[in-house]
């Protein structure tokens, strides 16, 4: 296929057709799908409905993909775009015409995505965000790959020419290439509590009902013979309970590799002269880049597992990306040279060469607090439940509940340097955020009463993409930083954007 | 342990803690005082109600007096804090930002610098319209607690603020 020439208003492929179709029928689907089950459990049950033989439901269905289909050909007929000098174009609208114009400088991030429908039939969506409104996005939802690539060349194009001049062929420097092995690793060490707690839920919620029916037979069974069985079907019930426990550890860990497997699949770092690019993704494949001005924070994740595997996880966060798209900003499984490297890459002349800051031991005081009440609560929920027989649990409960504490405080420390904060913290993460000063949009110093006599405070730190604080520390340290900070976001002329 | 690695010697930094706030304009506790009332008020009324129903229709005896007492000293309690808190709300209008604090028992001070500020907003509530006070908001690119709003502001002050800040959002870009 020859280059694509942009300057005439173009269409998608003609694929798009069976995309907007699918799609159409999908959220047709979804928005009446409550319809359809009342409808079709009234069927079942009467054999017809008002006079309604299946056939007629058949074509009456049949009649509904007709009109969503033809509603997508006239979509697509009607979707026309193409790039001027500086803009980009859109028209859309069968009835209602829509004429949409993107400045090119004007615009944030381009994307590129490949759904499972998308990858059978081989095209990408182009999704094109401006630093606007969050609904103002754009997506063409079917382009073959090269003119994918080519458009998003030139949207980009005309937005760094004054920095670079033209590189006919950027070389393509594939920084990382994640290998299955470490993506197997990734998985297995990963933080499984999260996905247990999700698992845990929805089998809760099963096994709540299952229960109902097993008491209702143990009372059965103790009516037939009420000298025996006592302790053994508390035995019987404990080792249930202890098979599905391990069940579910067992499920959720499977769970978090597999998701870990199909988001992170053939994860590969690209990069380019001035941005990054991010590919990955099994059945949603996507293609991101980044530009190192627009980054508000780096947050570096790791535990004592992964780091063992050498496995480092590194999310950028950016101004004005809503959140489903934030959580691709991801890469997983570095290796600590090439977590450095990335990160100086993304932040220029970054150092942590210096020596850590820690909170006041106040911060033991606060989480210890915290865990007595969260203890407390637990303690009486179960006394009120279950009795005294499992306040035993406490033995188990407050060594872990003091531990959590300690290495809470162990792992909470910040460093400022004339540049950067990086500010640690984490329990059974290790989480290193670093945010370059120049993008702070605000700061709050924070303080209680009771901090107050004890000389105390916290400082929050405001960038456009998330807070980050520096707990409990001296006030007068406190002061000292946020005097700092303001002096260096007031004195240098630099934009956080 | 202590905070080091500064280039600048931190005395000479300009100090957010040697500033001398202002206090936001007194009649706003009126409106505090105001909003307070009516809740109570409503508070009570239910109270009434309540003992009223149930010792229609049941034998039960709630002590009215003893309800109405903690009612009271709740709201003095409430009222005590809000006045001391409201004592609390102060800002300041620097070259490069704005400063305001707030709270009593959990206090908080928050500085916005003027070259992050998006923009600008005045508003008045019904009830403020009648003290002449207003509401100032200021907008960063931040995530939403870091906005801030400054109530109780009588207006002409409100709106130089305004217009200062515009003035140098303007200015700069």
């Amino acid at each position: 296929m020859e280059a694509t020439n942009f300057s005439q208003p173009l269409r998608q492929s003609s694929k798009g057709i069976i995309i907007i179709f699918a799609f159409n029928a999908v959220q047709f689907i979804k928005k009446f799908f409550v319809l359809f089950i009342a409808f079709g459990v009234s069927f079942m049950r009467r054999q017809s409905f008002g006079g309604i033989t299946p056939t007629m439901i058949i074509l009456g269905l049949i009649a509904i993909m007709l009109i969503i289909l033809i509603i997508a050909i006239l979509k697509y007929l009607n979707f026309k775009f193409h790039l001027s000098k500086d803009d980009f174009h859109l028209a859309t609208g069968i009835i209602n015409k829509d004429n949409t114009i993107i400045p090119k400088t004007k615009i944030q991030n381009v994307y590129i995505k490949q759904n499972f429908l998308q990858q059978l039939i081989n095209v990408v969506s182009v999704k094109i965000e401006t630093a606007g409104d969050k609904k103002s996005e754009i997506e063409i939802s079917a382009l073959d790959k090269p003119t994918a690539l080519l458009l998003k060349k030139k949207l980009f194009l005309k937005a760094a020419i004054e920095n670079t001049p033209l590189e006919q062929h950027e070389k393509r420097n594939v920084f990382f290439k994640i290998s299955p092995k470490r993506l197997f690793l990734e998985g297995v060490s990963q933080n499984h509590f999260k996905s247990f707690l999700l698992i845990f839920a929805f089998i809760f919620g099963l096994y709540s009902e299952f229960q109902q029916y097993l008491e209702e037979l143990k009372i059965e069974e103790r009516i037939e013979d009420i000298v025996q069985l006592d302790e053994d079907t508390l035995f019987n019930l404990l080792l249930t309970n202890i098979v599905i426990l391990i069940l579910v550890v067992l499920v959720s860990f499977l769970f978090s590799i597999i998701k870990t497997f199909i988001i992170n699949f053939n994860l590969e770092v690209v990069e380019h002269q001035k941005t990054i690019e991010i590919n990955k993704g099994l059945f949603n494949k996507v293609s991101l880049s980044l530009t190192p001005s627009r980054i508000q924070n780096l947050v570096i994740k790791t535990n004592r597992l992964k780091q063992y595997f050498n496995l480092h996880s590194l999310s950028v966060k950016q101004a004005m990306v809503n959140a489903k798209q934030q959580k691709n900003f991801k890469i997983v499984a570095l290796e600590k040279e090439q977590l450095n490297y990335l990160t100086n890459k993304l932040l220029t002349h970054y150092n942590s060469e210096i020596e850590s800051a820690k909170p006041r031991p106040y911060f033991m005081r606060i989480s210890a607090l915290k865990m007595l009440i969260f203890g407390g609560v637990v303690n009486i929920i179960t006394l009120g439940l279950i009795g005294v027989e499992l306040l035993w649990i406490n033995a188990v409960f407050i060594p872990i509940a003091m531990l959590y504490v300690y290495i809470g405080y162990k792992k909470a420390y910040y460093k400022i340097t004339d540049h950067f904060i990086t500010i640690g913290s984490g329990i059974i993460d290790t989480t290193t955020n670093i945010l370059e000063i120049h993008k702070i949009q605000a700061i709050k110093l924070k303080q209680t009463v009771f901090q107050k006599r004890q000389q105390i405070s916290s400082v929050i730190i405001y960038t456009a993409s998330k807070s980050v604080t520096i707990p409990y520390i001296n006030e007068k340290d406190a002061l000292h930083i946020y005097n700092f900070l303001l002096y260096k976001v007031e004195s240098q002329d630099k934009d956080w954007m | 342990m202590t905070f080091k690695n500064l280039q600048i010697q931190p005395e000479s930094l300009p100090k957010v803690e040697d500033l001398i706030l202002r206090p936001i304009s007194k009649s706003y506790f009126k409106i505090i005082t105001l909003n307070k009332l009516a809740i109570y008020a409503g508070l009570i009324g239910l109270a009434f109600g309540v003992v009223y129903f149930v010792e229609k229709n049941e034998e039960v005896q709630l002590n009215l007096w003893y309800i109405l007492s903690i009612l009271l000293g709740f709201c003095i309690v409430n009222f005590i804090i809000g006045y001391l808190a409201f004592k609390n709300r102060k800002y300041a209008i620097r070259e490069h930002d704005v400063v305001y604090a707030k709270g009593l028992i959990v206090h908080s001070l928050i500085t916005m610098p003027m070259s992050r500020i998006q923009h600008v907003e005045e508003s008045r509530s019904w009830l403020a319209r009648h003290f002449g006070l207003s509401t100032l908001k200021i907008f960063t690119a931040g995530e939403s607690g870091s906005d801030l709003s400054i109530k109780g502001l009588p207006r002409i002050e409100a709106k130089q603020i305004k217009e200062i800040i515009s003035a140098r959002l303007n200015g700069s870009n």
